[in-house]
């Protein structure tokens, strides 16, 4: 394990003073982990690398760093499970980086907890847009908080309580509910959602608005199989709605 | 409408499978028929004989005894009478010559004293009279032989007799004359119960003879079942094997010529199967191996693509930080990079498609807004006209719409030239028909040549041989017709009258019962 920090070129997309994001990568091919770490440090990245899933999991628990770029193919414990294991205790975001080809794959991953997934071979550039757009969703925006039935969204402490109890939200999951929350009873599209929550283009993959809006239902809806608060409007997208 | 439509048809269906049936019965009507001939023939020229000789016998025997009968009564009854008898002797006569045992009539018939004829009768039979007796027998009977030694015949005058029907009756007419005057006899006796025993013989034989039909037919019946059930097995069998289900067999029973065409008809599907699935293997593995390859390809591909980044970003910022000896070389690695990723991506699409992997992610958009978009990513909003009014939305997989939009826009603009004119227009349902979106992109170029024009979405295909290089990878039109294969929809090729060339695009509004999976999906997470 090592960690690269270079500190000699300018960050472009960031101020000085922002702190710089540490990212945790975890892929076993020696080759592009390599070249990953080249191109996502010279971004402006602190990157620490792990070769395994099981290597992945003990540096997580050291270092806390603010994301993860996970492998799907790797050896021992596959990404998805890795996924599945870092969501039973940790909200925090995770890209996922598949070199499968197979649609179904994506949808796995989506299932197991990721915020977002890129195909290899994948552009530096892209990826690292992923990665600002999935950290920019953790960040606050105004002060206010808002209540439908039972669940409280505070704005300001960007938490979210339901009947008192504080709700642990990956900041993708509290930041499409926020942006739902600003438009209450009013529809968005997913590809709205996408421009919103994961700052993609238009090409933007629907799914990962289902699996995420699925994922929200199970943490904030009393019975997340018949939702009263986030409710699917069939042929354009989703609505936040106050229950009656 | 629906149920009529339905009721025709169900009538329709039952007249084929008369039609089938019959076709099928032809072969079975034939053998039945053949079969029944053969027994007809038979069984009738068998009855034929046996009526015959047991006509000939009976009515010989029952002539022989009245003619033997007739004869000795006029020998001993009308032999004795005087050469001219009385009226009343003949009469007498006659009766007591009838009186036999055989129940004929007796006709005399002689010249009394003063050579007046007269007739003596035995009555009966409804007054036997000598308008009975043919004219010819009458001559035959009155005719004097002449009585020779050398021929034979030792009489002068000879027994005839004739067979004749009267009134439906059969009767035996005979006459004879005594020798050196005297009497001339006649002699009339029914055939009737011979005739009726014969009728009787012909009615037992004609039921035998269509007994012998109806069974004929029955054995033609059953002879036509061994027959053709193992014949329509094996065309039920063909017709399986010809729809695909090549584990097709028949079971053979016997050892006759049908079960050899059986154990023929398994070989042949045997061999059959193994060869498709040899071929299918085959090319599976080939599949298998473009997949793997890409994948393998992928790995260090992407190790590269993510420090060529770091190469151009060296190009692009500094300029002259480089060596220029180098600088060209890091450029070139840089665009061939970025070709060999196209490359990739779209064999990895490619064989996506043809191991049926490639699904539909299914979203609903407006089709202005996408194509905008798909132009203003490629920065061809100079180039391209767009000809189509937002709110025509569709539901379709917004990624595959734009590969098929950005390879047809990019072949438009780099074979045929600016201004590239894309028109979209929109159809409703209408009967029998899907809503359709129908996208049109039409080039200035020179159009296309006729005989390149069928080939144009074959893989790698390049419409000229003497270009060497082009930039695209030689799938992009192949896979444009993938991606609106898998929606449904359908891209064609033609060339515009006003010079050009034109692909149209066309894809159903929604293509949800396509992606009825992905759909599936969609709909776990819904509630409305």
């Amino acid at each position: 394990m090592h960690v690269l920090v270079q500190e000699s070129k300018p960050w472009p997309a960031m101020g000085q003073n922002e702190p710089v994001p540490s990212l945790l990568l975890i892929e076993d091919d020696d080759a592009i982990r390599t070249a990953l770490e080249l191109s996502l440090t010279r971004q402006g990245h602190r990157v620490a690398t792990a070769a395994t899933g099981e290597d992945g999991l003990k540096l997580l628990r050291e270092q806390r760093p603010d994301l993860i770029v996970l492998d799907v193919m790797l050896p021992g414990i596959d990404g998805f499970e890795v996924c599945r294991r870092i969501r039973r205790t940790d909200q925090l975001p995770i890209i996922l980086l598949t070199a499968r080809s197979d649609d179904i794959d994506v949808v796995v991953g989506l299932e197991s907890g990721a915020d977002d997934y890129v195909v290899k071979p994948v552009q530096g550039r892209v990826l690292d847009a992923r990665i600002r757009a999935v950290l920019r969703r953790g960040e606050r925006e105004s002060n206010d908080s808002a209540s439908f039935g039972s669940l409280v969204i505070d704005r300001a402490a960007m938490t979210v309580t339901k009947n008192g109890e504080d709700l642990q939200l990956t900041p993708t999951e509290l930041r499409l509910l926020l942006e739902l929350s600003r438009r209450p009873g009013q529809a968005l599209s997913r590809q709205q959602l996408l421009r919103l929550v994961w700052e993609h283009d238009y090409l933007g993959d629907s799914r990962l608005v289902d699996a995420c809006v699925q994922r929200l239902r199970a943490k904030v809806e009393d019975v997340p199989s018949s939702p009263t608060l986030i409710r699917t409007v069939r042929g354009v997208g989703y609505r936040l709605d106050t229950p009656q | 409408m629906t149920p009529a439509q339905g009721g025709v048809r169900g009538w329709a269906a039952t007249r084929k499978g008369h039609l089938s049936r019959l076709r099928f019965t032809s072969l079975r009507l034939r053998l039945v028929v053949v079969f029944g001939l053969v027994a007809l023939t038979a069984a009738v020229s068998a009855s034929g004989i046996a009526y015959w000789l047991n006509r000939e016998a009976v009515l010989t025997r029952t002539q022989d005894a009245v003619l033997g009968d007739f004869k000795q009564a006029m020998q001993n009854r009308a032999g004795t009478l005087p050469s001219h008898p009385s009226q009343d002797e003949l009469q007498r006569t006659a009766g007591q010559m009838a009186n036999s045992s055989q129940r004929f009539s007796v006709l005399l018939v002689a010249e009394d004293d003063n050579g007046r004829t007269v007739y003596g009768s035995s009555g009966g039979l409804d007054g036997f009279s000598l308008q009975d007796v043919p004219a010819s027998l009458r001559a035959a009977v009155n005719k004097k032989q002449s009585v020779d030694a050398d021929s034979g015949n030792k009489y002068a005058y000879h027994l005839y007799w004739q067979r004749v029907v009267e009134h439906g009756t059969p009767y035996l007419v005979a006459g004879t004359r005594v020798i050196d005057g005297g009497a001339t006899g006649y002699m009339l006796k029914s055939l009737e119960p011979e005739a009726k025993d014969l009728n009787s013989l012909a009615w037992s034989l004609g039921i035998a003879t269509g007994l012998a039909l109806i069974g004929s037919a029955l054995l033609a019946q059953a002879a036509a079942s061994t027959v053709l059930k193992p014949v329509q097995r094996l065309g039920v069998a063909a017709r399986r094997l010809g729809e695909g289900k090549l584990d097709t067999r028949l079971r053979v029973s016997g050892t006759d010529e049908l079960a050899d065409l059986s154990r023929t008809f398994n070989h042949a599907a045997e061999a059959l199967e193994k060869r498709v699935d040899d071929m299918a293997a085959r090319d599976e593995a080939s599949r298998r191996f473009v997949a793997d390859m890409s994948h393998e390809l992928r790995t260090p591909l992407t190790a590269i693509t993510a420090v060529t980044e770091i190469l151009e970003e060296e190009l692009e910022a500094e300029t002259g930080s480089m060596d220029p000896m180098i600088e060209p070389a890091v450029r070139l690695v840089v665009s061939e990079t970025r070709r060999l990723n196209d490359l990739v991506e779209n064999l990895m699409e490619v064989t996506r498609f043809d191991a049926g992997t490639a699904r539909l992610v299914l979203d609903d958009v407006d089709i202005a807004d996408q194509i905008t978009a798909c132009i203003d990513a490629r920065a061809w909003l100079d180039a391209v006209e767009l000809d189509a009014e937002r709110g025509i939305h569709a539901r379709l997989d917004p990624r595959r719409l734009d590969v098929i939009l950005a390879n047809l826009i990019g072949n438009a603009l780099k074979h045929g030239g600016s201004p590239v004119r894309v028109a979209v227009r929109a159809s409703d349902a209408s009967a029998g028909e899907q809503a359709e979106v129908v996208i049109a992109v039409r080039d200035h170029g020179p159009g296309i040549a006729e005989d390149v024009l069928p080939h144009v979405f074959d893989r790698f295909y390049k419409a000229s041989a003497s270009r060497p290089r082009s930039d695209g990878s030689g799938l992009g039109l192949s896979i444009a017709m993938e991606n609106a294969h898998i929606h449904g929809g359908e891209i064609t090729a033609a060339n515009s009258p006003e010079g050009g060339a034109v692909f149209t695009l066309r894809l159903p509004r929604d293509a949800s019962e396509l992606a009825e999976e992905s759909e599936k999906d969609t709909a776990k997470n819904g509630d409305a």
